[in-house]
């Protein structure tokens, strides 16, 4: 039976280039999981994305220069 | 506020000649990179360099790479007076590629792309093996993970 790209990305086959991926270190479930959406909703994913980093790193940003007036 | 979507949106409902390369090109076939900036390869017909600019003058853009203490002027012409562009704008960092290095300019990566609808927008996305050429001409250690990304994902495509 033909399986389906998020079948084929949760259960590579050995030797195949998405095993290969898995162990580089690529996150195959993310992948699988994004093939829900549509290439529209994607892109909004990696907006909503990039606008959480943005505000952590604003965060972190704040928490520093916090620690440093304290330890003045 | 970053909001990519939009400035694709944007264009298209403009009626820009373009094609979606880079992060968002990986993110749109299903891959898990978070990227800031919308990378598109665009036609360089004037009347294209007219309509790029009208979407973008709206979200103040200005080089990355320029002094933000010194004004500085955008317009169509200053499309005319590169090829690359790297902008900040009010809605992310945006970069227009007059060609792509391994494939060509805009016609080139037409024929390689695929359409997606982009909410009632049909929009050229580079197609995957077209992506992994263009890392491998790139040659940066930091696309490797992006191509295994890209790789497995055409492997999960194919029939």
């Amino acid at each position: 039976m033909k399986r389906t790209p998020r079948e084929k990305l949760l259960n590579p086959a050995p030797g195949s280039k998405i095993a290969e991926a898995r162990d580089f270190g690529v996150d195959l479930t993310q992948l699988a999981e994004n093939l829900r959406y549509s290439p529209a909703e994607r892109i909004k994913r990696n907006d909503a994305a990039a606008n959480s980093m943005v505000k952590f790193e604003e965060a972190m940003r704040r928490a520093k220069a916090r620690d440093k007036i304290k330890a003045r | 506020m970053i909001d990519l979507f939009e400035v694709a949106r944007r264009f298209r409902e403009a009626g820009v000649d373009f094609v979606i390369v880079g992060g968002i090109a990986i993110r749109s076939h299903g891959g898990n990179y978070i990227t800031e900036d919308l990378d598109i390869c665009y036609s360089r017909t004037r009347a294209n360099l007219k309509r790029i600019a009208e979407v973008l003058l709206p979200l103040n853009p200005r080089p990355r790479d320029f002094p933000e203490n010194l004004p500085y002027h955008f317009d169509w012409t200053t499309l005319q007076q590169g090829t690359n562009f790297t902008f900040v704008t009010s809605m992310g960092d945006i970069d227009l590629l007059g060609e792509v290095k391994g494939i060509g300019n805009y016609d080139d990566l037409v024929d390689q792309s695929i359409s997606v609808d982009l909410e009632g927008y049909p929009t050229y996305i580079l197609s995957i093996p077209a992506l992994m050429v263009a890392k491998r001409a790139a040659g940066r250690p930091k696309d490797e993970a992006g191509l295994k990304v890209l790789a497995a994902l055409k492997e999960a495509y194919d029939d």
